[in-house]
């Protein structure tokens, strides 16, 4: 049992490392674009708020959502539901969504119907100004 | 945008959680969740909006009090709305 724990938080070690990567890569194209340096630390802090987040809120969430739904897959609505909260960041990723669907159409054909209306209704709220 | 995360990482890292949860669960079939291809490179989308978001609104902070290097008092004072905001 404990064995099978400290595998358990080394896989999560190897995990965090890798997601460390790709953030620092993130992070330091997007300083370069604000024309801003950025200190060691605050990326690797900036990281480790990522991956608690991705790990301890939007997994376990994402798992509750496809339970509630009856499902064992998540789908890209359930992650919509992660930003309810946040309405801008849900059109954010609606538009992504529906960039997505356009560059990949041969994969959805079945989901073509029924998703000509979500996407009608995303494209009517998605000409919100970005105040950020 | 280039620079995203990899599916592949964060499919592992949502499996590490929902094996873990799969095992304590106490339902007949024990088969964890899983999550198709476009909900995975959503997710990437969303996390790389955290980040980047943590980045642009600490960048202006910084820009605000004049330093060209992004340090953590910068960090701790946006970090209580953009944790409301996620």
């Amino acid at each position: 049992m404990e064995n099978q724990q400290e595998d358990e938080s080394a896989a999560a070690d190897l995990l965090r490392d890798r997601f460390r990567l790709s953030t620092i890569s993130i992070v330091q194209s997007e300083a370069k674009q604000n024309n801003m340096e950025i200190s060691e630390p605050i990326v690797a802090c900036i990281s480790d708020l990522a991956f608690k987040y991705a790990a301890e809120h939007v997994a376990k969430d994402l798992e509750l959502f496809a339970a509630h739904g009856g499902r064992k897959t998540v789908n890209m609505k359930d992650v919509i539901l992660c930003a309810h909260r946040n309405e801008h960041l849900a059109d954010l990723l609606r538009s992504f969504g529906n960039d997505l669907k356009d560059k990949d159409p041969q994969s959805e054909k079945k989901r073509k119907k029924k998703s000509r209306k979500d996407d009608n209704a995303a494209s009517s709220v998605l000409h919100i100004p970005d105040d950020t | 945008m280039s620079d995203n995360f990899d599916p592949d990482l964060i499919q592992a890292i949502f499996k590490l959680i929902w094996s873990k949860n799969a095992l304590a669960g106490t339902s007949k079939k024990n088969r964890p969740t899983s999550a198709n291809s476009s909900a995975l490179k959503m997710s990437c989308e969303l996390l790389r909006l955290f980040v980047t978001e943590a980045v642009q609104r600490a960048a202006a902070i910084a820009e605000a009090e004049g330093a060209s290097k992004i340090q953590a008092t910068h960090l701790e004072r946006i970090l209580p709305q953009l944790l409301l905001d996620f």
